[in-house]
């Protein structure tokens, strides 16, 4: 179990100099163990900021943040132990992979935490299983394999971790559809199966429409919204105030209630647009 | 008229087993905006290449505002005439100062300094950068490398402009200014484009839309006919846009919709009047 | 944490100092540097000095940037100073003491003479920018492609690697958060672990920095680089009334320090 709580945070980059640049104004966030969160925003609305806060990779410069009700920089053992805990795939992740082979790449994390040859093993097939991995890979030097693969590598090495909380930055930018896709479902079959809670910051609407049960938008440092899909995709204004936009589908949707057409309901994945105009039409028939 | 012609390509990368370019032709109107589309590894970025000769065909031809990219004494004059922007916007800018970048090609050119003076800041206002021309590149956004990356291109007045993934690494604003500053380029000032993407809604305003798979061509036309093919489109591992992926479902679940609307409003529209 | 980095920093400004032909820049520098070599009296120190000091304040350059550059190199300087102290003859300041009033003076002179060292060549990175700096030299160093020097080549790679030190820097914090999420630890530990620890920061690093080489060889190919034949500027350097001015002033300024070391050696 990890509950996450963010407590007042605020933090400024280079503070004092002429460079200062307040990143986190004051955020306050309960992330209650198992929740599947997309967290938006437009570039520089801090998002990078407030999920490296998460693992302690930077340190407020007021607030806290609380796990399980501890504080993650009361110390420096503390401060690592975090990271073990949530694990954090940066975007490109692809980037940081530096081992001769697919396999040592995988067993870094878990080596890092000090466990027996044995149970790394044993993480690092499972992991390589979550992320579609195949141990055919576990013996190629990372650097000659497609990007697709590299990125799942990159993805798998956090997950060995058993990370009870793990926050993904745009898993699946630069990747082509059929790549994305993958890596999406993977993200949704690990969460499934493993009951940890996933944060996914993505640009793409379509896909956390998809994946998000919460949806947190960051604005200038702040949290603007917060709230289910059907909450936050019904105010397309307040998103597009945001720099954001709605999903193609809701987009559709809107379109077509201008029209007069019947849509019932939230509408913001593919499936639910498609039973919406269906009942919409059945409607009509009777 | 055609202003680049591709014909019947083949092409071997040194050390690969497997062709990349396996029989690839093509003709591009002078003025028109191409979109090819296709997943990694399908060979759009090694066709991009062969445009500007900085791969030559193993077999098979191309040639581009009649010249032959094959004739290296060429080489230099048909690189001023096809502009190349790629994917990383930070690999591309080789100078400190933004002007200093755009003039780069220019000064590669020979060209005298008032007159590069004067193709720079005109390059940096068609991409809308000229505020931004004393600024050192690595405190831009992405998106505004990118346009400084393209002013660096038509400083040399290219009459094709070839983008490889122009927008892979953007946000979606980055995105949305780039794409409306290239489609602006082939509009208002005539110039050729080539634009390789593998996002498919960057695609539904070109002329013309060529889709490619494991180095060959699998089909070519306009967005509207292209799109309309879902099956094949999935079968390449390819996603067609929300609009045409609805009216496709609602297609084969009896309604009477047509399967070539790309925008919101026409799909919405489409859908509507058949209700 | 890396992005502290100082050294060679501009400083964009628009004083006359500023405006001044890189050129200019450099060879007043080379001409400081020589006469701080020929300064020998306090006097001429001072008058070297106060040159220095007018110059930071024509270039609006705070003393606080100076003393911020000169931090690193504290080590070098008080090392100096001490050996020059302790090694140096004549009378001790206490009977039998091994420090003498000679050897205070030289180190004074010493420490002053490298703090004005450094903060003539800051003085000249923080007014110039790194591009119309390796311009400058350059022109500079042309006549040397008589000999076969490749100064072209030479000047590009300078500012090629001048334009790519902010991104291998952002890279590095990058791919170091990155490990850091997966356990690394930077921080604690020997030598030699700390030297392994930096791994699977470097491997990554040098992957990126060929794999940026080779997309930019090839960017340059297809915006038509060739070589330095042929090439011509978008800026060419121009020298203005100041900047021979500027020139004449640094000559007498040499001149009169030389002259001083003659007439008054020994003051």
């Amino acid at each position: 179990m990890a509950d996450i709580i963010i407590d007042s945070l605020r933090h400024v980059y280079s503070e004092g100099t002429p460079f200062e640049k307040v990143a986190l104004e004051k955020i306050d966030l309960e992330i209650p163990h198992g929740q599947m969160i997309g967290l938006l925003g437009h570039t520089g609305s801090g998002k990078s900021t407030l999920i490296q806060h998460l693992n302690a990779l930077i340190k407020p410069t007021s607030g806290s943040v609380l796990v399980d009700g501890a504080d993650i920089n009361a110390d420096k053992k503390s401060a690592r132990a975090v990271k073990f805990k949530i694990g954090l795939v940066f975007q490109y992740p692809e980037y940081q992979l530096f081992e001769e082979t697919a396999y040592k790449d995988i067993a870094y994390g878990p080596g890092n935490m000090g466990l027996s040859e044995a149970e790394i093993d044993e993480r690092v097939r499972e992991a390589a299983a979550f992320s579609d991995v195949d141990e055919e890979l576990f013996d190629r030097s990372p650097l000659e394999l497609s990007g697709g693969q590299k990125r799942r590598i990159a993805i798998a090495g956090v997950i060995a971790m058993r990370p009870e909380v793990l926050i993904l930055d745009e898993p699946t930018s630069g990747l082509d559809p059929e790549a994305s896709e993958n890596i999406l479902r993977n993200i949704c079959t690990y969460r499934k199966k493993t009951g940890s809670t996933v944060i996914v910051v993505s640009h793409n609407m379509d896909d956390i429409a998809r994946i998000a049960e919460r949806i947190i938008v960051l604005s200038k440092g702040t949290v603007a919204m917060d709230g289910t899909p059907a909450e936050v995709f019904s105010e397309p204004e307040k998103l597009r105030e945001y720099g954001l936009s709605v999903p193609s589908s809701t987009a559709i949707a809107m379109e077509l209630i201008k029209r007069g057409i019947n849509i019932q309901g939230p509408v913001y994945t593919h499936d639910m647009l498609k039973s919406a105009i269906l009942k919409a039409k059945e409607a009509e028939r009777c | 008229m055609s202003i680049i012609l591709v014909n019947n390509v083949h092409y071997t990368y040194p050390g690969d087993d497997m062709e990349s370019l396996c029989g690839v032709s093509l003709s591009i109107e002078e003025g028109s905006f191409v979109a090819v589309l296709g997943h990694n590894g399908s060979g759009k970025s090694t066709l991009a290449k062969h445009l500007n000769a900085i791969l030559i065909p193993d077999e098979g031809s191309v040639s581009v505002c009649g010249m032959d990219t094959s004739d290296e004494q060429l080489a230099i004059e048909i690189r001023r005439n096809v502009g190349m922007v790629f994917q990383n916007p930070d690999n591309q800018i080789v100078a400190n100062v933004v002007e200093d970048d755009v003039a780069f090609a220019p000064e590669n050119l020979g060209v005298p300094s008032d007159e590069i003076r004067r193709r720079v800041d005109e390059a940096l206002k068609q991409v809308g950068m000229i505020e931004m021309s004393s600024h050192a590149p690595h405190l831009l956004s992405g998106g505004q490398k990118q346009r400084v990356a393209i002013a660096g291109v038509i400083a040399m007045h290219p009459k094709i402009i070839v983008l490889d993934e122009p927008t892979a690494m953007l946000d979606p604003q980055g995105r949305k200014d780039v794409l409306n500053t290239v489609m602006r380029l082939c509009r208002e000032e005539g110039m050729t484009v080539v634009y390789i993407t593998h996002h498919m809604e960057e695609c539904v305003d070109a002329d013309r839309l060529v889709v490619m798979s494991n180095g060959s061509i699998v089909t070519e036309g306009t967005p509207r006919e292209v799109f309309s093919q879902v099956e094949l489109m999935e079968k390449e591992g390819l996603t067609v846009p929300e609009t045409t992926r609805i009216l496709y479902d609602l297609k084969q679940s009896g309604f009477s919709v047509p399967l070539d609307e790309l925008s919101v409003e026409g799909c919405a529209e489409a859908i509507a009047s058949a209700f | 944490m890396l992005k502290d980095v100082t050294l060679g920093q501009y400083f964009p400004g628009d004083t006359i100092i500023h405006r001044l032909d890189p050129r200019t820049k450099l060879i007043v520098v080379v001409l400081f540097i020589v006469a701080l070599f020929q300064a020998q009296s306090w006097l001429s120190y001072a008058a070297v000095l106060a040159a220095a000091v007018i110059c930071m304040v024509i270039s609006h350059i705070k003393p606080k940037n100076i003393f911020n550059g000169l931090k690193p190199m504290l080590i070098v300087i008080v090392l100096t100073a001490f050996l020059n102290m302790f090694y140096t003859e004549g009378t001790p300041v206490i009977p039998g003491w091994i420090i003498t009033w000679e050897g205070i003076d030289k180190a004074l002179k010493m420490i002053l003479r490298i703090v004005l060292l450094i903060t003539g060549t800051f003085l000249l990175t923080y007014t110039t920018s790194p591009m119309s700096l390796t311009d400058g030299l350059e022109y500079l160093m042309s006549p040397l492609k008589k000999i076969k020097v490749p100064v072209h080549e030479m000047t590009m790679m300078m500012s090629m690697a001048l334009r790519f030190i902010p991104s291998l820097i952002e890279e590095t914090d990058r791919i170091m958060s990155a490990q850091r999420a997966r356990g690394a630890d930077f921080e604690s530990g020997g030598l030699i672990k700390r030297a392994k620890a930096l791994i699977p920061v470097l491997v990554p690093l040098f992957v990126s920095a060929f794999r940026r080489a080779d997309d930019l060889a090839v960017a340059m190919e297809c915006r038509c680089y060739h070589g330095g034949e042929g090439r011509t500027r978008m800026k060419v350097l121009r020298m203005s009334a100041s900047d021979w001015i500027a020139l004449a002033v640094s000559a007498a300024f040499l001149i009169l320090i030389i002259l001083m070391k003659k007439l008054w050696s020994g003051v």
